[in-house]
């Protein structure tokens, strides 16, 4: 590889770091470039619950720190949007205005918060979070604030509730069962789920819905189907990820509900490979398509990407069992047969 | 301020007419809206209207060239707005062109006056068959030009995909209804029922008219050929939204498949949904960023709960006793492709087939155009149409066609302006003369009173019913529209691109005032103009003053912000209302 | 209570307004009891797009320095701005433009060159300013909107600043900007998600007494105008030229004359007469304007008359660096001349010293019979701070002119000898006080005379008036440890103020530090010096200039070796850099 060659990978989280560092360690003169949203470094993110209910300190959500970036001659742009990429110039816009030229890209983006449509004509009622940014403003808010309601809709919200719990908030919670992330609930789960809320002294509203969201200055009211009237002072909508390629609509690159890429996970263009959980791959066994979750998945194919965009041909392994590992844990599942 | 009076008087009264090329090639260039559009409907001028509350104003310039506006203001596929300056990357959202068409015939006096500029009697007769878009906006042309114009329709009612594809939560009947009557009472004879090649024949017709015009539109719904169509609980989208549009109730399970990615096929899915289907799915063969209908549509179809399902590729359907079970599919993945619609086309994975359930299915995927079934005279290529080439003139003499029955499925508005376009053409050989041309109009005007803030009002949402409200009724309309105030909000936002800003090289003193308020690179320094690469100049610019031979507003990247005019200390920038229009040659 | 210290820099080219809102900006946080030091930079040329910095520190503490690193840098121009980078703070915030009229090509935008760890906010000023007045002239008051969004500046008071710093305009220009800052702060509100920690909530505890904002300039203004000034004769020249422009508003209400003379020769003499004719007098100029005035320099000294010059720095020699901060005239302001030409420098270190210092000068010249240089900087003349009501001057200081009493009078003698060496002097028009007065040595009665003798015996009465006067000047400043200091820091002038910091810190980290620093550099005291000296073990001078001038000019005194900081960077002195040399002489 020639000194000219400059690698860039847009996203900063297990799966772009591991590819940086693989990239690094086989071609030690291209430039290589991470682009990240987050204006944080790579960090823990499902510790960000225990951050936001002032748990844990920032410090403790870092892996990795600015210093082994700048050690292997990686430039860290930070806080830093692409809006859009040019594939056949080869160039991505940034948000601020800038243009860079690339000579291949790894797009490792990862997912953001999924907001249900029919909750959307509620959006600016509702806080999501998914990156460190998100999450400062929010722990101040959380600080101060007295009654929460959690409308959850994936696995974090449990956790995030539980967090809540601790820090000594009256949390409500609202379970979305049919639009459950990235699993579907049996009602066993879901009767084993209300019995454990309630027991931290949540109050639980199962098979209901949300009619109405009213705003009187600071605080929110929920009216529900059942006639439930739920005051709060935030409503978190927590309904799992959705893979992070809005930017990358209308250029070109294959999208469906992440980046298309073939099992050697490259894109429909030559140079751009996408990985972790923005990725969706045909997987054989399943014969469907799926979208990756969770740490090691990602950093298997921040590695393989890494590989191939060297001129190495790695396939990426299928899971072969119906289990996958999320926030370190590993869930039993079938859920992408029901996407 | 200017002192010369004579150029004061060129600047404010002057009005010239050009049909030069490159005027006309300028024009297409700066107005992206109107040349957008197939019918070139006078985008700017009908939302200056708005902004000035000339409702009916507003109304009548939409009328002239595209005849069904409160129609069009719902369901039109709005070419205009992917082209909108103001939906450049770096400048927002582009202007709402379509909601605004609507609240022009919406927020007109409920009895507003029509003008049409009729000619005198010809004496011609001209049959048109087909009261679809194409066939009524050619019969009101000719109907104007002066001649007689009957329609035969095959159906009971008349509209066309109007009338049976639409569905009314989208398109309410008695907005069509008032719209089609108004071009009727120009004179136009109709008749119903009359199905050309079945209870009456094309010779007939062509024995007693003058010119007939074939305005028929595809009515043949595209085959999917896959074993099982022919269960009990699959509809083709067509007869489905036929049915429905007709006020019958068809049957329909819980479990709805809809196959296809178009409007028929959205608006198929959204009826069912109306129908009380719990689960509707879309299946595409495709992603989502190829489908043929706008992210709007998207949102509200996804916002009533209705699934997509892409890169699939339907296999065969499964049936139980006669019934829909289930389908079987297969995944694709996409490839290149030079001729697929984006450059890719979706090709089935091996072994991928899965199956999912359903009770009914809904196989919308396109329709073509059937002209053997009206004569077999009428020479086909396919099942094509013969025409001569930029021409409605078919292989039999005096018969033309137009619209989807021509071009295939295509969308109203395109079948509007050809059923005009056609109109012109014939009459053009039953008077042996062109009587309307375009032509690009020049008025020198001081400026406008649109401010620079105008350019940062967010664009405004058309308001829309709320989930629970849309199924009370199965034809309640979803959009409820733009009030006076917001349609005004709005109506600002337009750039008024036919505004055209120049500078005066003979008095610019190159100062560079203006290019260092320009909103965007839209004023440059200028080498050369080269006019062999784009008739209406291409500039070549330069960073050297040395070789700056002029200071130009590129009009393709002008935002008619005007503040340039506000800070010119020379005041050599001047402002030329351009609009394209259609003169009269016969004057 | 947690100190709150603040350094924020705007950046941009010239004609973007950057100095002026540098200006309401360091006007209003200082208003809600903030300290403020603050330091500009901007192009020489008068028309151009060169880069204009205008930088400030705010602290709820005593400050000496404007800091060295930024913690706020408001980029209005993207290219001039990414060298500023270089000392923004790690967690330093960055607020750009965020909607330039085209895309910046690669590293061509600040933002693609910032360190992980700072913070941007991008907003689109041009925008905001066009929606707010129509044209893109309000970008920087959109951006401090967006600051007092960000960091918690009340914007309403805020407002009322804008207002009053434009009020002569017309009330187009004052909606103008009043509206972009309204656009700029509601659009941050609305838009930001503030993610650092900086904040201007809470101001220093009131003060008792009234404080008000000055700089340099106009302190020296006022202390000239409060110490009964009568004439001002000058020719403009950067940095000096904003004494004579407040002076030419400010003296005519006192009866005063403002003179601009065709040149600083002339200015000079204008000056001497004055004075000469028992009315307070200054000049003000800078280092080319001072190099004409030395043989009217000498005249002053040997006729005996009273004379203030200001010499405000600025980087030299010749025409130099017009507006870049420097301390290259000491040796100029205290060996310029021919012959030997006793006077007094006075080089105040900050903004308070620069009142008391004038005050002084006013006194001395009187007092002394004699020629006094006040030694300013472009940095001192320019920075703006926030500094008690100073003290006027007493009655003794007003009228320090030591006349002849009526027995002298019976027989005047001009140049009398004295213990002091000050003899009584006459004012021109004084009954029997008449005498006459030459540039030539002469005797005591003021007729030419070249005796050696003479010559000697008038030299040594010039000379004497400087040591009598030791007593009548405030004694040299010694601050830090009295006995055994690590490192001694003789300190003149403006870099005093990083001296006296760098020696806080070191002391905090347990080194033993102690600066001496005098408002009254030449004649110097020796007593304190040296006693200063004995106790230390190792002396560091910095200074802003290349040679070491003071450095150079103390060894004669002290006899000993010493460590020398010098820079010409064109920025002032920052602790950090004190520091950083104190450090490497304790370590080694």
């Amino acid at each position: 590889m020639s000194a000219k060659d400059h690698f860039i990978i847009i996203g900063n989280g297990p799966a772009g770091n591991n590819a940086a560092e693989v990239l690094r360690e086989n071609d030690k003169k291209a430039r290589i470039s991470i682009i990240s949203t987050e204006s944080f470094s790579f960090y823990y993110r499902h510790r960000l619950k225990d951050f936001i209910s002032g748990r844990i300190p920032a410090e403790d959500l870092v892996v990795k720190h600015y210093s082994e970036y700048k050690d292997k001659n990686i430039r860290l742009r930070l806080g830093q949007f692409v809006e859009k990429i040019d594939p056949e110039k080869k160039i991505l816009y940034l948000k601020h205005m800038e243009k860079i030229n690339y000579t291949k890209l790894i797009i490792a983006t990862g997912g953001s918060p999924r907001i249900l449509p029919s909750l959307t004509i509620f959006q600016d009622y509702l806080t999501m979070f998914s990156t460190y940014s998100d999450t400062v403003g929010l722990r101040h808010r959380i600080e101060k604030a007295k009654e929460i309601v959690v409308l959850g809709g994936d696995l974090t919200s449990f956790s995030f509730v539980k967090s809540l719990v601790k820090a000594c908030k009256k949390v409500s919670f609202l379970l979305f069962n049919d639009a459950f992330w990235p699993i579907s609930l049996t009602s066993e789960m879901i009767l084993k789920i209300e019995e454990n809320l309630k027991s931290h002294n949540v109050a639980t509203f199962f098979n209901d819905s949300v009619e109405m969201i009213k705003k009187s200055k600071s605080k929110y009211t929920i009216e529900t189907k059942q006639n439930n009237k739920i005051k709060s002072d935030i409503i978190i909508s927590l309904m799992g990820m959705i893979p992070n390629i809005r930017f990358i609509l209308g250029s070109s690159i294959d999208t469906d509900r992440g980046v298309l890429v073939d099992a050697y996970l490259r894109t429909n263009f030559k140079d751009i490979y996408a990985a972790g959980d923005c990725a969706q791959i045909y997987n054989p066994i399943l014969k469907n398509y799926w979208v990756s979750i969770g740490w090691m998945n990602a950093e298997e194919q921040g590695k393989i990407a890494a590989l191939n965009l060297l001129g190495d041909s790695k396939i990426i392994e299928p899971p072969k069992e119906e289990i996958f590992e999320y926030e370190g844990i590993k869930v039993n599942t079938s859920w992408w047969k029901k996407f | 301020m200017n002192n010369n009076p004579i150029k004061e008087k060129v600047r404010t009264n002057t009005i010239l007419y050009s049909k030069d090329p490159r005027d006309l090639s300028a024009i297409a260039k700066n107005i992206p809206c109107q040349n957008a559009c197939p019918a070139n409907t006078n985008i700017p001028g009908y939302i200056r209207c708005i902004y000035e509350k000339r409702y009916g104003r507003s109304y009548d310039l939409n009328r002239m060239y595209n005849v069904l506006p409160g129609v069009l203001g719902r369901i039109c596929s709005r070419p205009c707005e992917l082209m909108c300056r103001h939906g450049d990357s770096d400048l927002g959202e582009p202007v709402s062109i379509c909601y605004l068409k609507r609240s022009a015939a919406d927020l007109k006096s409920p009895m507003h006056r029509i003008k049409e500029n009729l000619y005198e009697s010809s004496g011609k007769k001209v049959a048109v068959i087909g009261a679809g878009p194409s066939g009524l906006a050619a019969a009101r042309e000719l109907s104007l030009l002066g001649h007689k114009v009957k329609i035969f329709e095959g159906n009971g009612k008349h509209g066309g995909m109007l009338m049976y594809g639409i569905p009314e939560f989208r398109l309410p009947r008695d907005i069509l209804n008032i719209e089609v009557e108004n071009i009727l009472r120009l004179g136009i004879d109709i008749e119903y029922n009359a199905k050309v090649g079945d209870n009456i024949t094309l010779d007939s017709i062509l024995k007693k008219f003058d010119s007939v015009i074939l305005t028929t539109g595809c009515s043949l719904p595209n085959q999917m050929r896959v074993e099982g169509e022919d269960l009990e609980g699959v509809y083709n989208g067509l007869e489905f939204m036929k049915m429905i549009n007709d006020g019958e109730k068809p049957e329909i399970g819980d479990k709805v498949i809809i196959i296809g990615d178009g409007f028929t096929a959205m608006d198929c899915a959204r009826a069912a949904a109306r129908l009380g289907a719990k689960d509707v799915k879309v299946n595409m063969r495709k992603t989502e960023e190829f489908m043929p209908i706008d992210e709007k549509e998207k949102f509200e179809v996804k916002y009533e709960k209705v699934k997509f399902y892409s890169l699939v590729d339907t296999q065969r359907i499964i049936g139980e006793n006669g019934k829909v079970k289930e389908i079987e599919f297969l995944r694709n993945r996409l490839i290149d492709s030079a001729t697929a619609s984006g450059g890719r086309a979706a090709e089935q994975i091996e072994n991928s087939e899965f199956t999912l359930e359903a009770e009914t299915v809904i196989i919308a995927i396109g329709q073509q155009p059937d002209p053997t079934s009206i004569s077999s005279k009428i020479k086909t290529d396919g099942n094509w149409i013969k025409h001569k080439k930029d021409s409605f003139q078919t292989s039999v003499k005096k018969l033309f066609a137009a619209g989807d029955c021509l071009t295939g499925a295509s969308n109203v508005i395109s079948a509007i302006a050809a059923g005009r376009k056609c109109a012109h053409e014939v009459d053009n050989v039953l008077t042996g003369k062109a009587r309307k041309d375009n032509v690009v109009r020049f008025e020198m005007i001081n400026s406008t009173d649109r401010q620079r803030s105008f350019d940062f009002i967010e664009k405004i949402e058309i308001p829309s019913l709320k989930f629970q409200d849309r199924f009370k009724s199965r034809i309640s309309e979803v959009e409820t529209g733009y009030d006076g105030n917001i349609a005004y909000e709005e109506a600002k936002r337009c750039y008024l691109c036919n505004l055209k800003y120049e500078i005066d090289v003979s008095r610019c003193i190159y100062c560079s005032a203006c290019i260092d308020v320009a909103p965007r690179d839209c004023i440059k320094m200028v080498e050369k103009i080269d006019l062999k690469k784009d008739p209406s100049g291409k500039l070549i610019e330069t960073q050297d003053w040395n070789k700056v031979t002029g200071i130009v507003i590129d009009t393709s990247r002008c935002i008619r912000c005007g503040v340039c005019y506000e800070v010119c200390p020379m005041d050599c920038i001047y402002v030329t209302k351009t609009e394209l229009i259609e003169y009269d040659l016969e004057g | 209570m947690s100190n709150t210290d603040i350094v924020l820099e705007i950046c941009g080219s010239a004609g973007e307004g950057t100095i002026s809102s540098g200006e309401i900006f360091n006007r209003y946080i200082s208003s809600i009891d903030f300290e403020i030091m603050s330091f500009d930079t901007y192009p020489s040329e008068i028309r151009g797009f060169g880069k204009c910095v205008a930088h400030s520190r705010f602290s709820t503490q005593k400050i000496f320095t404007p800091g060295k690193y930024t913690d706020i840098l408001i980029a209005l121009n993207d290219a001039h701005s990414i060298s500023q980078l270089g000392h923004l703070k790690d967690t330093g915030v960055v607020i750009y433009d965020s909607k330039p009229p085209k895309y910046h090509e690669e590293d061509k935008s600040i933002v693609g060159w910032m360190e992980p760890g700072m913070i941007s906010y991008g907003i689109p000023f041009n925008d905001l300013a066009q929606k707010a007045a129509g044209n893109s002239r309000g970008r920087n008051m959109v951006a401090l909107g967006a600051v007092c969004a960000l960091f918690g500046v009340d914007h309403e008071e805020f407002k009322n600043t804008i207002i009053q710093r434009y009020a002569k305009k017309k009330q187009i220009v004052i909606d103008n900007n009043v509206n972009s800052f309204v656009e700029g702060y509601n659009w941050a509100n609305d838009n930001l998600t503030k993610i650092d920690s900086i904040s201007f909530k809470k101001g220093k505890n009131k003060n008792e007494k009234e404080s008000i904002i000055i700089n340099g300039n106009q302190a020296v203004a006022k202390a000239a105008i409060d110490s009964e000034l009568h004439l001002y004769a000058g020719y403009p020249i950067t940095p000096a030229t904003k004494i004579m422009e407040i002076l030419s508003h400010e003296l005519p209400k006192k009866n005063g004359i403002m003179l601009q003379t065709e040149d600083e020769i002339s200015a000079i003499g204008n000056v001497l007469g004055a004075g000469f004719a028992g009315k307070r007098s200054m000049t003000a100029t800078s280092g080319p304007g001072f190099a004409l005035m030395t043989e009217f320099m000498g005249l002053s000294v040997m006729a005996q008359i009273p004379a203030v010059i200001v010499n405000s720095q600025r980087g030299g020699p010749s025409t130099g660096l017009p507006t870049k901060t420097e301390q290259s005239d000491f040796n100029a302001a205290v060996n310029g001349g021919t012959g030997d030409l006793p006077r007094f420098v006075i080089a105040p270190a900050s903004v308070e010293e620069c009142y008391d210092g004038t005050t002084l000068a006013f006194y001395l010249a009187e007092k002394y019979q004699t020629l006094v240089v006040i030694l300013l900087d472009f940095f001192l003349s320019n920075s703006i701070r926030n500094i008690d009501e100073p003290t006027p001057p007493t009655e003794k200081m007003l009228n320090s002119n030591i006349a002849p009493n009526e027995k002298e009078l019976k027989d005047y003698v001009r140049f009398k000898e004295t213990k002091t060496g000050v003899s009584p002097r006459s004012i021109p028009g004084t009954p029997n006080g008449m005498y006459t007065t030459t540039g030539l040595e002469n005797n005591e009665r003021g007729k030419p005379q070249y005796d050696g003798k003479l010559h000697t015996k008038m030299s040594d009465m010039r000379y004497r008036k400087l040591n009598s006067a030791l007593n009548d000047v405030p004694k040299p400043k010694w601050t830090g440890p009295k006995k055994d200091i690590d490192v001694g820091i003789l300190s003149w002038g403006s870099s005093a103020g990083a001296a006296y910091e760098a020696a806080t810190i070191a002391n905090k980290n347990g080194h033993r530090v102690a600066v001496l620093s005098s408002l009254v550099v030449f004649p110097v005291n020796e007593v304190d010096l040296t006693k200063f000296c004995n106790e230390s073990k190792q002396i560091l001078i910095p200074e802003l200039n290349y040679s070491g001038q003071y450095a150079n000019f103390i060894a004669s005194y002290i006899n000993r070796p010493v460590e020398r900081l010098n820079m010409v960077s064109g920025l002032p002195m920052a602790s950090e850099d004190v520091l950083s040399k104190i450090d490497e002489m304790i370590a080694s």
